[in-house]
């Protein structure tokens, strides 16, 4: 089989131009857009997964696009609300012992999957034992490392029990994942890839990774009455920023899901879009390997966090869309997160820790970033703050496809970003001695030993001192400096109506979205 | 091979240079996939990683480049790769395990089409323009259109692209932005929402041709005949269109192929300034991903469309000039 069995340009079709191609050439499903009083919402993405896109939730990875096929397409027992706590989807209640290594989840009734059957406890046992297979090679098994699949019991056919390695005093909000979204018993891998089913409010019409865009219809039997709002969605990815703003402005498509920080003047103007600014936990910062001269000295990290004048980063790299950070990764607003005084841009106090340390004349340090996102900028307005402490830094940056394969976690200081969820996850999946993706190389026993600890408190009052004396730690002592978070950024045309971004990309909801007009 | 080429051919030099071409460019063809394949191959990074990023497991990982079968050596992967495009069988996308000919067709007929209105209006466009100078040479109109067309050629494709959407899709509001063609009801909105990169793409490739054109049609109006063909009266029109420019073709038409051939890679970047869905933005993922059945499968139809054109130039320049046709070697 070759590329021309598909396509072939004969003599004839060369001569009579473009029009002999009629044939063959597919513009979507014109009848159904022409059909009267059909509603089709277009959504656009950033940057495109390409071949690499697929329905499969449990092997999805985190581009906006990707996730918001998912979130059409499947439902979870939980879900998150605006504030990060855990709000029942396709699980109505839950409950656990008093150790909290036992979770019982009551499922919804009356709920059906889009090729009609009905939701049961055996399709949540099917898509937890997948998913926790390691021969599937779905990143489940770390985020969900607590559940073992044998222990995983239908109690009766709409209720189900966890039982867990260890007590997750927060389990609820880890099923919130986007891998944890429930499938219809019995598909295969290949099957969920291109043609998942799931109970969400809208079913795949048509979706071939890298091609787009996706095209979703509208689920009848939907358990939310009144809902979807409109019968088709198609979901596409634009990856240049100019092209995606002016695909809004003009109306080639009705939500745009990534906007960049700076550079929406025009935008705001524009009488017909509207901007969606939401907090996030989303954070930017720099990490320094704490084994690794110079930065093995706790002072120098110090004077690391004391050299950033967190407004103006703020202001310079989101052009004030965000909230300064205190070196903690916990969003401040969100439950749990340590309130402490203020870090202060101090040269003088980061010039006194440097000589401290052994460095009177400063430090020399290459920095590594990639441009797109913000973090090269970062690195720049840092750099010029930095300097008259005497922190000397070269900017070293890499291709964007780069940096997160082959750059972070292997140089000793890099610019990072997170978008955790929970406390629990934003304090551990880069700062345990043992996390994959200790980006700092901190080695703190005594932060494992308050993790641990608050990770078996159920009762919150504790759980919360616990927590904050791990926080003061890493604030204090971690080779990370965070200087900000970063609103997450939308925009939708104004007859969208009954659309809010969610902070989180994994967790939006279309299925209350109507279009006007 | 060339003694090959001669015999099969025996004296036609036309079907002898055909040939020579064909054999040559499937010794191009290997060596440009074997290029290809170790420039990709010490790029960091591999597919499996790519494929996953950030959230990347080791555990993940070693899967994945298992199912991709990424733990043979280097030289086994292309010769297992070589083997089956000569059977014609360009494998599966490594990343979405579709075939690449699945893969390829619906983005090769997009730039198939944009390629051939591009064309379309090239062709007309810039002998009109070449003519117009020809006939007002050092005027005023002369002079204007040389500086725009140079001018036009000398802004990269990308910038002329997004200066035309901030122009007539954001200022103006006149033509949609991007080329998402899937959006077209009709033939009539597909092109319309085409009219932006195929200007972009004439514009870089106007000049060539229009200097061409130019000046052998200043050439040949000044030649005897021409000259001859005024005395005995005709009309002007009919000296331009039957006499004058069939004559002057010649140079236009091997321009206008070179223009096709380098059409063909200069497509690519346009195609991202719009959001056009054709083989660049195929083969700027298949690079980001390190896909390499679905990259070589792009430089293979690339280079061949290249050979294949120039090879349509050298023909053509054959055939109009006596001298070259009636030569034996």
């Amino acid at each position: 089989m070759s590329a021309f069995d598909q396509f072939q340009p004969s003599r004839r079709s060369l001569l009579a131009g473009a029009a002999a191609l009629g044939g063959s050439f597919a513009f979507g499903t014109p009848a159904v857009r022409a059909a009267n009083g059909v509603k089709t919402l277009r959504i656009a993405g950033g940057a495109a997964d390409g071949p690499n896109s697929t329905l499969d939730p449990a092997l999805t990875v985190g581009s906006g696009a990707n996730q918001a096929r998912i979130t059409l397409v499947y439902e979870r027992l939980v879900t998150l609300d605006e504030n990060f706590s855990a709000k029942p989807q396709l699980a109505e209640s839950w409950s656990t012992n008093d150790v909290g290594d036992v979770w019982t989840f009551k499922l919804r009734p009356n709920v059906t999957f889009h090729d009609g059957a009905p939701f049961t406890a055996a399709d949540v046992l099917f898509t937890f034992n997948r998913i926790l297979d390691p021969a599937l090679g779905s990143r489940a098994v770390t985020v969900l490392g607590a559940v073992d699949p044998a222990k995983i019991r239908a109690v009766d056919d709409h209720t189900v029990e966890f039982t867990l390695r260890q007590p997750v005093v927060e389990f609820p909000l880890q099923l919130t994942h986007r891998l944890a979204s429930i499938v219809r018993q019995g598909q295969t891998t290949e099957q969920l890839k291109t043609t998942g089913i799931g109970t969400g409010p809208f079913k795949v019409e048509r979706f071939v990774p890298g091609e787009d865009p996706g095209i979703f219809v509208r689920h009848p039997g939907y358990w939310q009455p009144g809902r979807p709002g409109v019968d088709r969605v198609e979901v596409r990815t634009i990856p240049e920023e100019a092209a995606r703003i002016a695909a809004l402005s003009y109306g080639q498509v009705d939500i745009v899901l990534e906007l960049p920080l700076v550079g929406l003047q025009r935008l705001e103007k524009d009488a017909n879009v509207k901007i969606d600014t939401t907090r996030s936990s989303r954070w930017f910062g720099l990490a320094a390997f704490s084994d690794t001269p110079p930065f093995d000295d706790v002072r120098v990290r110090q004077a690391l966090k004391l050299a950033a004048n967190r407004e103006q980063l703020l202001k310079a790299v989101t052009g004030g869309r965000g909230v300064v950070a205190n070196d903690l990764p916990v969003g401040p607003w969100q439950k749990f997160a340590l309130q402490t005084e203020q870090r202060k841009y101090d040269i003088a106090a980061a010039k006194k820790l440097l000589a401290d340390a052994g460095h009177p004349n400063g430090i020399d340090v290459e920095l590594h970033t990639f441009n797109g996102t913000g973090l090269s900028e970062l690195a720049a307005a840092y750099k010029a703050q930095a300097e008259p402490a005497g922190i000397r830094i070269n900017i070293v940056t890499s291709p964007s496809a780069d940096f997160w394969t082959n750059v972070w976690l292997k140089k000793p200081f890099v610019t990072t970003s997170w978008d955790a969820t929970t406390v629990d996850d934003a304090l551990t999946l880069s700062f345990l001695s043992d996390s994959k993706w200790n980006e700092s190389h901190w080695y703190s026993k005594a932060y494992d030993q308050l993790i641990a600890q608050a990770r078996l408190t159920v009762n919150e009052e504790k759980r919360a001192e616990i927590l904050a004396r791990a926080q003061a730690l890493l604030r204090d002592e971690s080779g990370t400096v965070i200087p900000f978070f970063v609103d997450t950024i939308s925009g939708s045309r104004t007859n969208v109506k009954g659309w809010k971004r969610h902070p989180k990309l994994e967790s939006q909801d279309f299925s209350g979205i109507t279009i006007d007009g | 091979m060339a003694e090959v080429a001669s015999r099969l051919s025996g004296a036609d030099p036309v079907l002898r240079l055909v040939l020579r071409r064909i054999l040559l460019s499937l010794v191009s063809f290997f060596v440009i996939s074997a290029v290809i394949f170790a420039a990709v191959e010490i790029l960091p990074g591999d597919t499996a990683q790519r494929a996953l990023g950030r959230e990347a497991t080791a555990e993940s990982v070693a899967i994945l480049r298992n199912e991709m079968g990424l733990h043979d050596p280097a030289i086994v992967r292309y010769g297992r790769w070589l083997g089956n495009v000569v059977k014609g069988d360009l494998g599966v996308s490594m990343v979405s395990k579709r075939p690449v000919a699945d893969t390829l067709a619906q983005p090769l007929r997009h730039t198939f089409l944009l390629g051939a209105l591009v064309l379309a209006i090239h062709i007309p466009l810039s002998l009109f323009i070449g003519v117009s100078c020809a006939l007002t040479r050092d005027g005023p109109l002369d002079l204007a259109l040389s500086a725009l067309v140079l001018v036009a050629m000398s802004v990269p494709d990308f910038v002329i692209g997004i200066f035309l959407i901030v122009v007539f899709s954001v200022e103006l509001g006149w033509l949609p932005p991007l080329a998402l063609i899937d959006q077209a009801n009709s033939w009539t909105e597909a092109l319309w929402m085409l009219v932006l990169p195929v200007l972009a793409l004439n514009a870089a490739m106007t000049a060539y041709v229009v200097r061409q054109t130019r000046d052998s049609m200043i050439e040949v109006l000044n030649s005897d005949f021409v000259r001859v063909a005024r005395l005995r009266g005709l009309p002007p029109v009919r000296i331009l269109l039957s006499h004058a420019l069939p004559s002057a073709l010649g140079p236009a038409i091997n321009a206008i192929a070179l223009n096709a051939a380098w059409l063909v890679g200069g497509i690519v970047v346009v195609e991202a300034v719009f959001n056009y869905p054709g083989l660049g933005r195929l083969l700027v993922e298949g690079v980001r991903f390190h896909d390499v059945p679905i990259i070589q499968a792009i430089a293979l139809i690339l280079s061949g469309t290249h050979v294949a054109l120039n090879l349509a130039a050298d023909i053509a320049t054959t055939l109009l000039s006596p001298k070259l046709r009636t030569q034996t070697s």
